[in-house]
């Protein structure tokens, strides 16, 4: 028989029977919607974590952290200055391998301006700290070279900080005005651009009455751990000298000042080159073995544990998803099994008039097959719809704090081949069955 | 070559512990062309002879030739390709599908000999209008007649051209003026040159062929014991309505 006669039957008899069709298609539509939910969830998750890996430094990216001292050394740990300005020096003039190198020393502190009052994360940096921490600036200028030398009293702040110190109308009055932080005067040279997702870009886009809202929100600082940016539109930064100058400028040790306080709170570096990853860290630690007099009181935080982390995040989501989804997939086909079963229960003698006028066994087992096929194809397309209106639906309940879903191209063809695949399998059995029933007990039947 | 040879042909049947035995090593020839009945009261094996000719089922043991195919062994596909191509059924209950209407009905048995569609559409229009029901061609089986639906069913043992046709009670369903007129439509089909075989336990209808086969208890009778034969001699012997004898 013409296959495309077969395809026209399925229809003829899922026409025939449309509720109950219906109803037999419920499980491939609600597992082909899910499966579609799933992937596009776990894909919006994935995207999220790169994105918000990639804008805060990439894989490149390297922090020197403190860290415990191993215990064979803990009698001797107070010989090692510790993370202090001298390791970014030396790590400057001793490797090859890395492309920037930015210490940072954070200091707590209140920015006065007019009568406002903003408590800022003040750091004091180095211009690498432009590219470690992928900044970029909208007015004026980053903190300089220059800067660092002369210990300049100058300052670059983030959009929060502008938000919260400034009106509006004075945005174009940033560059120049003088604030105070606890009581030390700065001058503005620079304000840094207002770092956002690109959902959030996505959905400002698009609608701009949620934007407003959004901000409004930002403004009320609820919603934080949704917004990955949230640190980094805080930052103040000043010269990482004028930093140990102004703020840190006396070490008390028991009652004996040591002089400025060189220590680091952070130093992070890029490395060039991530084919040579592993090399850089190398010559990292052979600097850093020297400043520190060979105490192992520092480690390293890298990014890639983080990227393996949310790699292995993603696909443990999928797992569980792709498992609760395969579950009603495997729930719908028995469905379908079931209802063909009856199907053919019903059309016995049907099945023996095909036989009489010239059906093959395979005529019988193809036009079951393609029925299931045809019942489990249609359940998918409209499970297709279903997901899409579900993906929908997650988003608004999702709401702005999780990453929206991405729905791509391939989890749609993938959700629709596990729909047929299931339409065969659970047509096989009673395709079979129709098949073998014989032609004389076939038309006897009533 | 007859166009159907049957050589000591047997056919048993296990129902539970038992064997029955429906055909009892029968012999016969049709010839091609010929218009004849198979009779014989319920359990006579009229049925199973009938199954076996028409290609549903094999003999047990024996040999049937068919248009020079010997299907006494056949696999099942090639008994579907033979009642595809060889036999056209009519059944006493018309078995039309329901759900489809006549002109797809008529179709069926070409769908499954891989007719390219206009073909089809054109056989099936001419075997409908053959049979007189070409206005009622979009019609669904249930908006029909008994009369008319038998007549869709001849329309489609025609359409593939067969080489019999095996009518099995046709006319059982019908009342006996709608009947009368499906025996003359086999009547004429049978002047036109098929081979039509009517199966059915009424001497009646038995009396329309020029050939009769009759089957009791799985052999085939002929002569004296014919019930036929008898039916006929009383028939003649004995008027039908004896004339009550005036009171004197």
């Amino acid at each position: 028989m013409n296959p495309f006669l077969g395809i026209r039957e399925g229809f003829r008899e899922i026409y025939a029977h449309k509720f109950r069709s219906f109803l037999t298609m419920l499980g491939v539509i609600l597992g082909v919607a899910s499966l579609m939910a799933m992937y596009a969830l776990t894909e919006g998750m994935a995207e999220g974590s790169r994105q918000r890996l990639t804008e805060s430094g990439g894989v490149e990216r390297v922090r020197i952290i403190k860290a415990e001292v191993p215990p064979e050394q803990e009698e001797i740990a107070e010989i090692s200055p510790g993370l202090t300005y001298t390791d970014a020096k030396a790590l400057r003039e001793n490797t090859t391998l890395l492309s920037a190198i930015a210490p940072q020393v954070g200091h707590g502190g209140n920015i006065v301006r007019g009568g406002r009052k903003y408590n800022p994360r003040l750091q004091g940096i180095e211009p690498d700290t432009y590219i470690t921490d992928k900044h970029n600036v909208v007015q004026g200028r980053f903190i300089t070279d220059l800067d660092v030398e002369r210990r300049h009293r100058v300052i670059v702040i983030g959009q929060t900080v502008v938000e919260n110190l400034y009106d509006e109308s004075e945005y174009e009055q940033i560059l120049g005005s003088l604030i105070h932080i606890n009581g030390e005067p700065f001058t503005v040279v620079g304000v840094l651009e207002h770092y956002k997702t690109e959902q959030q870009k996505r959905r400002e886009a698009t609608d701009r009455a949620a934007a407003q809202k959004e901000r409004r929100k930002r403004l009320g600082g609820r919603n934080r751990s949704w917004d990955p940016f949230w640190f980094k539109n805080r930052l103040a930064a000043i010269p990482i000298t004028t930093m140990q100058q102004v703020f840190k400028s006396s070490y008390e040790v028991d009652g004996v000042n040591l002089g400025a306080d060189r220590s680091l709170s952070d130093m992070y570096v890029q490395v060039a080159d991530l084919e040579r990853f592993d090399e850089a860290i190398e010559q990292i630690r052979n600097v850093l073995d020297t400043t520190h007099k060979g105490i192992q009181d520092y480690g390293f935080e890298t990014r890639q544990d983080w990227f393996e982390n949310i790699e292995a995040g993603v696909r443990a989501a999928q797992l569980t998803g792709g498992l609760i989804a395969g579950i009603s997939l495997l729930v719908g086909g028995i469905g379908i099994t079931n209802i063909m079963l009856a199907s053919i229960t019903e059309r016995i003698r049907e099945i023996g008039i095909r036989r009489a006028v010239g059906a093959t066994q395979l005529d019988i087992f193809v036009q079951i097959v393609i029925e299931s096929l045809v019942l489990a194809i249609i359940g998918g397309l409209l499970g297709i719809g279903a997901g899409l209106g579900l993906i929908e639906g997650l988003q608004v309940l999702a709401g702005q704090g999780a990453d929206p879903p991405i729905l791509k191209a391939d989890a749609i063809v993938i959700s629709l081949a596990f729909a047929v695949t299931v339409g065969l399998v659970a047509g096989l059995y009673p395709a079979y069955k129709a098949s073998r029933l014989s032609p004389i007990q076939a038309l006897r039947y009533e | 070559m007859a166009l159907i040879e049957i050589e000591n042909v047997r056919k048993t049947y296990q129902v539970g512990e038992q064997e029955i035995q429906a055909l009892a090593g029968v012999n016969a020839q049709i010839e091609e062309g010929e218009y004849l009945s198979i009779i014989g009261p319920s359990g006579s094996g009229k049925s199973t002879m009938m199954q076996l000719i028409g290609c549903l089922d094999i003999p047990t043991s024996g040999r049937i030739v068919l248009d020079g195919v010997d299907i006494s062994k056949a696999s099942n596909n090639l008994l579907s390709r033979m009642r595809n191509t060889r036999i056209g059924f009519v059944f006493q209950s018309f078995n039309l599908l329901a759900k489809l209407n006549i002109l797809e009905n008529v179709e069926l048995p070409m769908i499954y000999s891989g007719l390219s569609t206009r073909e089809r559409k054109q056989r099936a229009r001419d075997a409908i209008e053959a049979v007189g029901l070409s206005e009622r061609i979009r019609n669904r089986p249930s908006q029909l007649s008994g009369g008319q639906c038998q007549r869709v069913a001849i329309a489609r043992a025609l359409v593939n051209k067969p080489k019999i046709i095996l009518a099995d009670e046709p006319t059982g369903a019908l009342d006996s003026a709608t009947g009368e007129m499906i025996l003359n439509l086999f009547r004429s089909l049978h002047q036109q040159g098929n081979t039509v075989a009517l199966v059915t336990h009424d001497p009646d209808i038995a009396m329309e062929t020029p050939r009769r086969i009759e089957l009791r208890d799985g052999n085939i009778v002929s002569g004296a014991q014919s019930h036929y034969q008898r039916f006929r001699d009383q028939a003649s012997a004995a008027p039908a309505v004896q004339a009550i004898p005036p009171a004197s």
